[in-house]
């Protein structure tokens, strides 16, 4: 379910934090949901628990999960709609692209042939 | 807690450590690096009791280590230069280690043995380099200290024992909250593994951060404006490098990522990038700050 790579530059506390949001989006771990303990991870993925704690103390504090002193942590309730909000203020920035594209003389089929195409299933998905 | 004070080693004329003040917590895994006769292994052998201290003190839980046999069982010490009894078995090894830990393990000395396929009852000596490293390790991670100094471990061990090694270390830092200090040439191992990471040069420590911080707050941006501009342009941001080639700058900036990004394209860059650092970058521009020249102090002294 979670993937670190090590050879990449991003820090692996980021790379950790980016994978719990695409789990969450996913819908892999659905709300009140259980996350897998620090003991598990730091074991499979063979990364420093402390590490570990840090990435999940930081999805706390964004409010995307909630700890039950000894039993676990847990998915919040409206963990997906805060991602989404999140990814809707992202919109502004497509907006701005398009414009430019616009600008550059991409014509407007081309766009919505993409647009269509990504939320119909095919094409590649991308993943940030 | 491993609390070292103005800690001085002196070897006839040549000082190792030069009034070095460090503090290591519980739960920690510590990496060390720095070029050789930086002070490194005087440091892990002052710490485990080893040598005696010239000046200043070093405390392990409020308590002085050397000549204190309660708590040298308490701490574990793989050295580069490894001592074994002559002719002496994993085996044999493996009694004169639990004879002084307490906590000894040999359910997990057997796990170990087996997973690095040596067999115990052989004659250490007839071990190549690598295996005798392994020893070394399968029985110090078979005492179960609270403290496990490592002096260059993992630069000894192939990728996949070095995984076994981690992976072990994490287990008693999650179990136990153990303390590791590990020293090593390769910053991109201690990257992966450590929390806290400083940089020793002549006897002292230059540099020390949180890897989770250092790697968080200092980052690259790539940007392009449309007509001319200079420096002087980002003003109120924090900048340790500003390269301008043709119309693309590289900056280095130091700060909150967010508040920079919006206050960076505000300024409607026509390209806006931003890369994270390699860990080696991050130290070549935090020492540039400091004064120093990272490859001087990385850079092996030649005669």
């Amino acid at each position: 379910m979670f993937a670190i790579d090590k050879l990449s530059r991003t820090p692996i506390y980021e790379q950790l934090i980016d994978q719990f949001e695409l789990c969450i989006l996913s819908g892999d771990i659905g709300p009140e949901g259980q996350l897998p303990s620090v003991r598990y991870l730091s074991q499979t993925l063979s990364v420093n628990p402390n590490t570990l704690q840090r990435a999940y103390a930081e999805i706390e504090r964004r409010g995307l999960c909630y700890t039950v002193p000894g039993n676990g942590r847990y998915i919040a309730k409206d963990a997906l709609i805060k991602l989404r909000e999140a990814a809707e203020s992202k919109t502004s920035e497509f907006e701005e692209l398009v414009s430019e594209l616009k600008g550059k003389g991409v014509k407007m089929e081309t766009l919505v042939g993409i647009v269509n195409r990504v939320y119909s299933g095919e094409g590649k998905v991308i993943a940030e | 807690m491993i609390t070292a004070k103005d800690l001085t080693k002196k070897f006839d004329s040549f000082t190792a450590l030069n009034a070095l003040n460090c503090k290591i917590p519980e739960g920690c895994i510590y990496g060390m690096v720095g070029s050789n006769g930086a002070g490194k292994s005087t440091l892990l052998r002052l710490v485990s009791g080893i040598y005696k201290a010239d000046g200043g003190s070093v405390e392990i839980d409020g308590e002085n280590v050397y000549d204190n046999p309660k708590i040298k069982g308490r701490l574990v010490f793989v050295p580069d230069e490894l001592y074994f009894l002559p002719r002496a078995s994993l085996l044999r090894m493996a009694k004169l280690y639990s004879s002084i830990y307490e906590r000894f393990s040999y359910d997990r000395f057997k796990e170990l043995t087996a997973a690095f396929r040596l067999d115990p009852n052989a004659n250490i000596g007839t071990f190549s380099k690598g295996m005798k490293r392994q020893a070394a390790t399968i029985l110090a991670l078979s005492c179960k200290a609270d403290y496990i100094l490592f002096d260059e471990t993992f630069d000894g061990l192939d990728p996949v024992m070095r995984n076994l090694v981690k992976n072990l270390l994490y287990n008693d830092v999650m179990e136990r909250n153990a303390t590791a200090v590990i020293t090593s040439h390769s910053l991109r191992e201690l990257e992966d593994t450590c929390d806290q990471l400083s940089l020793l040069h002549k006897g002292g420590i230059i540099f020390e951060s949180d890897i989770g911080n250092l790697k968080t707050s200092l980052f690259k941006v790539q940007v392009a404006f449309e007509g001319e501009y200079d420096r002087s342009r980002f003003e109120g941001i924090e900048m340790l490098s500003f390269v301008k080639h043709g119309s693309v700058a590289s900056i280095i900036i130091r700060g909150d990522r967010e508040e920079t990004t919006a206050k960076i394209k505000a300024m409607q860059p026509i390209l806006f990038e931003i890369l994270p650092l390699s860990l080696e970058e991050v130290f070549v521009y935090e020492m540039g700050a400091l004064g120093y020249e990272f490859s001087d102090v990385l850079k092996q002294e030649v005669e």
